[in-house]
């Protein structure tokens, strides 16, 4: 029962950065118009999501993206934005501010020398002015790496800026094939076996910095079954991902599919160009894109976007999450959605299962004794097989009668 | 030769089929001791499901003693998980081969040193089978676990050394999986195998999810797909060629079948498999043939899972298959159609010269046939 939580946009692929890992600066496409997204956004709000993130490319870049960030902000809707850093300076920080951001998300990538190598030169300065910038504007920063064979021995430096620059999240995303097209390189970015030891001690500390530090980062299995994923070892992925039900990309040219990763033509749910996002969202389509997804099975992906399928945040955090959404809504607000929340997901059982009474019958067979049925022959076979043997019967006496 | 053994057990595999009923036995035999393995292959679905259950050994005896009462050709493989992880390991072998049944093992010869490889070599098996999927270190290993070729490999040199001292032995083979990852080097391994002075080199394409043949998907990580196919095909060519000449590879149909197999355009035209044929004894002691089970040996007889009707419904839709599996294990060609079976015996016996009594042998068995199906219809 798809409960869409947020619906992550990517807005352009133009970027001004070719960095190293990442061929979506080379994806032309065609783009759609600020009134579209509005539409978009407008139906997010009505589907009930909370978040719109946008992403890309470079978000930046569109002229018409501070427009967008107040349109989601007056849907009363969570804002978010991923970002080089390039392009945000004071001009642009305070821009951000008055439009009503409530999160950017800058890219760090490790030291200065290997930022610089995977994104090019004079870049790492570049991202921590920005970070400094949105600091000076009271917006709330936060930090993704992608881990890859470069910059795994650095991630405790990258731990340490995030608290010198009070950002309050850094996201770790294990480099992933489908960043890169076919005729990239994708060698240099994964890790021997020989180093699994080395980086799962990077991980531990990692995990140990934030919990002092007080940075939010991806859960920690996740981060556990990070160098086994990037070793190319088969990683156990036995859970299946509830993200199909919560988290929705649209891509710069409007097309909607499950997730970042699933995007092969039999998957396509839907086209922004064609339909609006309300109708494909709810459309026959949708269902039955992800009843295969759920039948096929999906081996997993190691998205950081999707890291909560591999673990819930602690109880302490959980209550902190919902005290503060209780003191930002008001307490008639928070049990109104608690109360749609539960009332959902009871029409959801009571239509796909049946009625607690139907339940409660299958329970009771669970423990009845099974009986032994023996396993009784189709009379017509049996003619028919009878039928069969008199014709091989006739081969046979036939053969006699030439033999003598 | 015994023609006329080989039509009856023709006629029971075809009679079984059509009528849905088991007058044959299941010739294949699995016994999956328990999940427990010394590796964590890469496409080894096996390792994840399952994994605390572990057959007693009281009960695999239990089953041994029925399948013994059988009277009927069938072959025992014990196998799991890696089989020489249990202690009672050899005392299970020595119990099936005093009852005179023919066993086998299938091993990744991680445990196999000198002296486990003589006490293999005594132990009256009449075939040891180990995995090897790789002609170069790098390849094994990356599939299977680092070190894991090395040791493959001084498994075998140990049971070729013993069985040429002791003048006697079980057949020593080696399994190979097909996927994208060896493809390579499929017709490699020929050469590696031979110098070891392997006996017979089998070839089994690999299967995406253990547990439920019917998820065989084109979109798995060791699918060969797409430029890896025609690899496959130039080392059929080579593979088809050197057997023609000098034998070694066991081929259990046409290899070129594999093709179609990866491409996912097999047909039951092409081969169908008989749900009789082939039978497996999970860890938890769920009997199955392919997909849903039968019984458990822990509650009843072997031969009340045969004829149960969870039984009746498990072979009912693998005759609704639609997606062979390529397993050879699990078929019977030669009794797919009466006629071809009533031919072929009097071709076998052309030459020979008691023609009319084998004749006569066999029109009496198709009247045994006929009496039995005439009871059952008036029963």
């Amino acid at each position: 029962m798809p409960e869409l939580k947020e619906v992550i946009i990517s807005i352009t692929n133009r970027c001004n950065y070719k960095c190293r890992m990442c061929d979506i600066p080379f994806q032309k496409s065609k783009e759609l118009t600020t009134s579209q997204w509005q539409k978009v956004i407008r139906d997010a709000y009505l589907i009930g999501a909370e978040t719109i993130v946008f992403s890309g490319g470079e978000p930046l870049l569109r002229e018409d993206i501070f427009e967008l960030i107040s349109y989601v902000k007056n849907n009363s809707m969570n804002c978010c934005l991923t970002s080089n850093g390039y392009l945000i300076d004071e001009e642009c920080a305070s821009r951000l501010h008055n439009s009503g951001i409530d999160v950017v998300n800058i890219s760090i990538e490790g030291p200065p020398q290997i930022h610089d190598y995977l994104r090019g030169r004079g870049t790492f300065d570049k991202a921590v002015f920005a970070l400094e910038n949105l600091r000076k504007y009271k917006i709330e920063s936060t930090i993704a790496t992608m881990v890859s064979r470069y910059n795994y021995k650095y991630l405790d430096y990258i731990v340490e800026l995030a608290k010198e620059y009070k950002a309050t999240t850094i996201k770790f995303q294990p480099f992933n094939r489908i960043f890169l097209s076919s005729n990239c390189s994708e060698g240099n970015f994964f890790i021997s076996k020989r180093e699994i030891k080395r980086m799962k001690d990077m991980t531990k500390k990692v995990t140990w910095l934030c919990n002092n530090y007080g940075i939010t980062t991806n859960p920690r299995r996740y981060l556990e079954m990070m160098p086994l994923y990037l070793s190319r070892n088969h990683f156990d992925s036995s859970f299946i991902c509830n993200t199909l039900w919560i988290s929705c990309p649209i891509n710069s040219q409007g097309e909607i599919y499950p997730c970042w990763v699933l995007t092969q033509k039999d998957k396509l749910i839907g086209n922004i160009n064609q339909d609006s996002f309300l109708n494909i969202w709810n459309s026959q389509k949708h269902r039955s894109v992800v009843e295969k997804i759920k039948k096929d099975g999906c081996p997993g992906c190691m998205m950081s976007c999707y890291d909560e399928n591999f673990g819930r945040d602690g109880l302490e955090t959980r209550i902190v999450t919902n005290v503060k959404r209780l003191q930002k809504e008001g307490a008639f607000e928070y049990v109104r959605r608690i109360l749609k929340r539960w009332g959902r997901r009871f029409k959801f059982y009571n239509s796909y299962r049946g009625s607690p009474r139907q339940a409660f019958n299958r329970l009771r067979g669970l423990f009845k004794k099974k009986k032994l049925h023996k396993t009784e022959i189709d009379k017509e076979e049996i003619d028919k097989a009878l039928k069969e043997i008199a014709l091989i019967k006739k081969i046979f006496e036939e053969e006699i009668r030439c033999l003598s | 030769m015994d023609y006329l053994k080989e039509f009856k057990i023709n006629l029971a595999y075809h009679f079984s089929e059509v009528l849905e009923y088991p007058f044959a036995k299941p010739y294949w035999i699995y016994v999956s001791l328990s999940h427990k393995c010394t590796y964590k292959c890469q496409m080894c679905g096996v390792v994840k499901i399952l994994k605390g259950y572990e057959l007693q050994t009281k009960l695999i005896k239990k089953a041994l003693n029925e399948i013994n009462s059988w009277n009927w050709d069938c072959v025992v493989m014990f196998t799991g998980g890696e089989p020489f992880l249990r202690e009672d390991i050899f005392e299970l072998i020595n119990y099936s081969v005093n009852r005179r049944l023919k066993t086998e093992v299938v091993s990744n010869g991680a445990l196999i040193n000198k002296e486990m490889a003589s006490r293999i070599i005594n132990s009256g098996l009449q075939n040891i089978a180990i995995s090897l999927d790789g002609a170069k270190e790098s390849t094994h290993d990356l599939i299977r676990e680092r070190g894991s070729f090395k040791k493959a490999l001084d498994a075998i040199t140990n049971l070729v050394m013993t069985k040429k001292r002791m003048n006697t032995g079980p057949q020593i083979s080696v399994w190979t999986t097909i996927m994208k990852e060896n493809v390579q080097e499929l017709f490699e391994i020929i050469d590696l195998v031979k110098e070891l002075g392997v006996e017979c080199l089998v070839y089994h394409p690999v299967i995406v999810a253990q547990d439920d043949m019917q998820k065989t998907s084109p979109n798995a990580p060791f699918w060969i797909s797409d430029g890896y196919i025609k690899i496959l095909k130039e080392q059929i060519d080579k593979i088809l060629d050197y057997q023609s000449k000098y034998g070694l590879v066991a081929f259990l149909h046409n290899p070129y079948l594999w093709l179609k197999y990866f491409e996912s355009t097999l047909t039951k035209k092409d081969w169908k498999c008989n749900p009789f044929v082939f039978l497996n004894i999970g860890p938890d002691g769920e009997v199955r043939s392919c997909g849903s089970s039968f019984g458990n040996i822990r509650e009843m007889s072997l031969d009340d899972c045969l004829v149960s009707k969870e039984a009746f419904n498990a072979r009912r839709t693998m005759k609704l298959c639609q997606k062979p599996c390529l397993q050879t294990c699990w078929a019977h060609p030669e009794s797919n159609s009466l006629l071809d079976i009533a031919n072929r015996f009097i071709e076998s016996i052309k030459d020979n010269k008691d023609k009319t009594k084998f004749l006569k042998e066999t029109i009496k068995i198709l009247e045994e046939y006929e009496n039995l199906l005439i009871s059952y219809k008036d029963a």
